[in-house]
């Protein structure tokens, strides 16, 4: 009995659903059956893969018949993907609660929900595959079951284009990883990844460095890293909650495990520069990604900026890793491989947590436009708090499990001038200033993001009216215990990824990161050491100090309950409060060269030769730098390209006659020398 | 600076016993009139009521009624009557209650 | 009237409640319902050096919160009455209010559509301190008045100058 065993039952749990989904969806019953398969087998996998992390590496088997594609199905649970599959399970428990409040029952859904649990057939495949047509196979169909996801509310241009941004970004990203694949196979004569991995000294230098920068660019696609990314802003807005959630939480991770795969696994290098180059795209991503974020007023929008941070800083920690191990510092490269995973289990929760919120809030209220919000702290209670632990997570602020995890990414680059090598220290420190700002805007950016649309007043009678009950609270609230528990039991959390490391890496960090039951002592025995959970139980403590004091002093007698003073004026309205682009103004006018925001103000008066003032019309846009000068020129060139090519498809018979004679003239020629 | 510190400590009081002494810039102050009741007659007490710009003087059978609050020190009355009035010199005039603000003055004037 | 014993003895109680709580640290919120604003340089002379609200241990706040007494000028616009009574709601109790100059207590304008006339329409006032407008000499006896710490004046005074009584 191995983890991959209980993989096939929640592999068969899962195409149950899918077809119960696709037969029965139109019904209500339909979907809650559905509904409750697919959270058994989210269940189970988030099992396995919390027990593969313990178990390690199991043995490559390839049930069944080959399939067409051309070698066997080949089959393997690692302990480097059990993290990966954890969060595909709890982000599948999750999702499975929230379907039935959020779907109606109908065709679309049914067939939506058949198209989702491909997608989650395909994601567990990617992560337990043992060999290279498995894995592209099977990323394949991810990407093309995801395509549908996006494509459920077929209501506007939007969707299909957003839709479209993911599949052509997704189709270029599977060329390069073909690619690089390809090379190792032809190098190292195998397709299965445990032969691939032990002959990978056979490849030549180039061609190992080459393999891994079409594997960072290929799986980037996908991950999200800048400039690679701009599916995600167009995807995530126009696919329906549960699919952002999904899109975010479990596919954008898969993108990063690539490049795990790729660096830890199959193409060790001996130099530092891969990782360094690896460490700056993470760093500039981060950096990146927030900054966007800011300017950002669609709530899913916003969030679909902050996975790129988060992917950012989880392919930093990648790559610092790789530097160490190349300057041979084991420990310390293994060290910053958990805190990467860690990070990689605690966004798959907040994030999943924050768009399946982001669902209920624009279900309620019809808009997801962070301006026309507001109050929803009134009107949806529970939500609001879910949604508020999932803020602290994601802002990382202590105790919550992103602080852990940062805390721990941040401690390992710290000991950059360990590896001796001044260009690496600098670029090691760059990195993690890098991640300082972004930690520090994104604390900004979801103080915006969590104040504005939930708290004051509500600014539009839509946002008003948002009701609790029918809202799905289940899903979201499992993810917020998650969250906590990610936090406090970050012992166990540790001692599990290490002893997934060992099996990564050779080396073995438990006696030394877990000196005590307890205690963390990250990276380095001399630097420092903490105890998130005596931290946790400690900011508790703290908070209730002061209530139990004020409990038991309060005066008992003659409280009067009068209205919050608002300077006394008549009536207050909602536009007297915050709009989210003047809360982030500051970076507008600070980070004005990336914006490069281009502003144009019509007043009435300009146009009326009296000169009477009248409205002011007021327009600022953010240039959209990456479309506009990376990835119009790349699309102008292909299109030149084929209207250059084009007179060669004229639709003369007779010219596609001649085609036929040199195509059969030429291979003459070569089958003759 | 150390040595009021010290007082205070000592005394465990911080703030300054007021008034510590009268004060003398007090002395030029425009203030309420006060009136000399055998001076006053029913004739003058209704020209020093209508020269009153507001509602501090009215006349009450053989009683002037004065209401100190309403009173801006104008000095308009004691122009309309000037035998009559003086200046009554009083400016800390607070009250616990308005009433104790309205204050009767008997007309004398007219007497034998 | 003569309040009855237990009038008297709650009056008294009360007065002893303020002068222990104020007495030596009384934060001032003040009010302008409409003056002409004269009252209130009167009111800003008194955080000058020569008066020196601070040695009493007398501060200004803007905020009603921290507020233990009102000191409220002008006629009470109509306008103004929400603000008003928002205001004095939003202090915490004890509180006292201080009318002051003679817009306040009603000695200017008449009661008509824009204006009340006088403070003691809209809120409870306590200490009422004429003046047109108060010197600040004035405005701290009222304010000693206010919290127990100075004796009235008033009611000895008969503002008759030459010693016939009523």
């Amino acid at each position: 009995m191995n983890p991959l065993d209980i993989l096939y039952g929640a592999a068969g749990a899962w195409l149950a659903a899918g077809l119960t989904g696709l037969l029965a969806g139109s019904w209500r019953p339909g979907l809650r059956a559905c509904c409750a398969l697919s959270a058994l087998a989210g269940a189970a996998a988030a099992a396995a893969g919390g027990w593969s992390l313990v178990y390690g590496n199991t043995r490559v088997v390839a049930p069944g018949p080959p399939t067409i594609v051309g070698g066997p199905l080949q089959l393997q649970m690692t302990s480097l993907a059990g993290v990966f599959v954890a969060v595909l399970g709890i982000a599948a428990v999750a999702i499975a609660l929230y379907l039935p409040r959020y779907h109606e029952p109908g065709r679309g859904t049914a067939v939506y929900l058949a198209a989702y649990h491909l997608a989650l057939l395909a994601c567990l495949a990617v992560l337990a595959a043992g060999g290279m047509v498995t894995f592209l196979v099977a990323w394949e169909t991810m990407s093309l079951a995801c395509y549908l996801l996006i494509l459920r509310h077929l209501r506007s241009d939007e969707t299909a284009r957003g839709a479209f941004w993911f599949l052509a970004l997704s189709e270029m990203g599977f060329l390069l990883v073909v690619a690089a694949f390809v090379i190792l196979s032809a190098k190292t004569h195998a397709t299965q990844l445990d032969v691939m991995a032990a002959r990978g000294h056979l490849v030549p230098g180039g061609w190992r460095a080459a393999a891994y920068l079409l594997a960072l660019a290929g799986f980037g696609f996908k991950a999200g890293l800048v400039p690679l990314h701009v599916w995600l802003p167009e995807a995530h807005p126009v696919a329906p909650a549960d699919g952002s959630a999904f899109l975010s939480g479990v596919v954008v991770k898969l993108g990063t495990y690539g490049i795990a795969l790729f660096a830890f696994r199959l193409v060790p290098l001996a130099g530092s520069w891969p990782g360094l180059v690896t460490m700056g795209a993470g760093a500039v991503s981060a950096a990146i990604g927030i900054l966007y974020a800011l300017r950002e007023r669609d709530l899913k929008r916003f969030l679909a900026y902050s996975t790129i941070e988060n992917t950012g800083i989880i392919v930093t920690a990648f790559g610092a890793a790789m530097v160490f191990r190349a300057y041979r510092l084991p420990e310390l490269s293994a060290f910053l491989l958990i805190a990467g995973l860690y990070h990689v289990a605690n966004h798959g929760c907040y994030k999943t947590l924050l768009f399946l919120e982001a669902g209920v809030v624009e279900h309620a209220t019809g808009t997801r436009d962070m301006d026309r919000l507001g109050g929803l702290v009134h009107r949806l209670p529970r939500s609001t708090v879910i949604a508020f632990i999932g803020t602290l997570g994601i802002a990382a602020l202590p105790p919550l499990n992103g602080f852990v995890s940062e805390w721990l990414i941040f401690q390992g680059l710290f000991q950059g001038f360990r590896t001796g090598s001044h260009l690496a220290a600098i670029l090691i420190v760059l990195a993690a200033a890098t991640l300082g700002l972004t930690g520090g805007l994104a604390i900004y950016a979801f103080v915006r993001g969590f104040g504005i649309p939930f708290l004051g007043m509500p600014r539009t009678p839509q946002a008003a009216a948002a009701r609790e009950p029918g809202q799905p609270v289940a899903g979201p609230a499992l993810l917020a215990v998650a969250c906590v528990a990610l936090a406090v039991g970050a012992p166990v959390m540790l001692a599990a990824l290490s002893r997934a490391a060992r099996t990564v890496t050779g080396t073995s960090l438990g006696p030394l990161l877990l000196p005590g039951k307890l205690t963390v002592i990250p990276a380095h025995a001399d630097f420092s050491a903490f105890s998130p959970t005596y931290l946790a139980i400690f900011l508790v403590a703290a908070c209730a100090v002061p209530l139990l004091i004020y409990l038991a002093g309060r005066p008992r007698a003659g409280s009067v309950s009068v209205p919050v003073w608002d300077g006394g004026m008549v009536t207050f309205r909602p536009r007297m409060q915050y709009s989210a682009m003047t809360f982030s103004a500051p970076t507008r006018v600070t980070f004005d060269a990336l914006y490069r925001p281009s502003v144009s103000v019509r007043r009435a008066s300009d146009d009326d030769p009296a000169g009477r003032s009248g409205p002011v019309h007021y327009e600022a846009q953010v240039t959209p730098v990456f479309e506009r000068y990376l990835y119009r020129p790349v699309v102008r060139a292909v299109e030149w390209l084929a209207d250059a090519v084009r007179p060669l498809q004229s639709g003369d018979v007779n010219l596609y006659l001649l085609y036929v004679f040199l195509v059969i003239l030429l291979a003459y020629l070569l089958g003759a020398v | 600076m150390p040595l009021w510190f010290a007082r205070g400590l000592r005394r465990g009081v911080v703030t300054t016993r007021y008034p510590a002494r009268p004060d003398d810039s007090a002395a030029w102050l425009p203030t309420p009139p006060a009136f000399r009741s055998r001076r006053l007659t029913r004739d003058l007490v209704d020209r020093m009521v209508a020269a009153c710009p507001g509602t501090a003087l009215s006349r009450r059978d053989d009683t002037l009624v004065f209401d100190v609050g309403a009173c801006t020190s104008c000095g308009r009355c004691a122009e309309a009557a000037p035998e009559a009035v003086a200046s009554s010199g009083e400016f800390e005039l607070a009250a616990t209650s308005r009433s104790v603000l309205i204050k009767e003055i008997p007309i004398r004037g007219d007497e034998p | 009237m003569t309040p009855s014993l237990d009038e008297a003895e709650a009056a008294r109680r009360l007065r002893d409640t303020i002068a222990a709580q104020f007495g030596r640290s009384l934060h001032i919120r003040t009010l302008d319902t409409g003056s002409c604003a004269v009252c209130e340089q009167e009111i800003r002379l008194l955080s000058a050096p020569h008066y020196d609200l601070h040695r009493l241990g007398f501060f200004f706040t803007p905020a009603p919160r921290h507020a233990d007494l009102l000191l409220v000028t002008g006629p009470m616009v109509r306008a103004f009455d929400v603000a008003a009574r928002k205001t004095y709601e939003a202090m915490p109790g004890p509180k006292v209010v201080v009318a002051t100059g003679a817009c306040a207590l009603g000695g200017v304008y008449p009661k008509d559509p824009f204006v009340h006339g006088d403070v003691g329409q809209v809120l409870p006032v306590d200490v009422w301190i004429p003046g047109c407008p108060p010197s600040p000499l004035a405005l701290l006896h009222g304010l000693g008045v206010a919290v127990g710490r100075l004796a009235e004046k008033t009611p000895g005074l008969t503002f008759i100058a030459d010693g016939g009584q009523g």
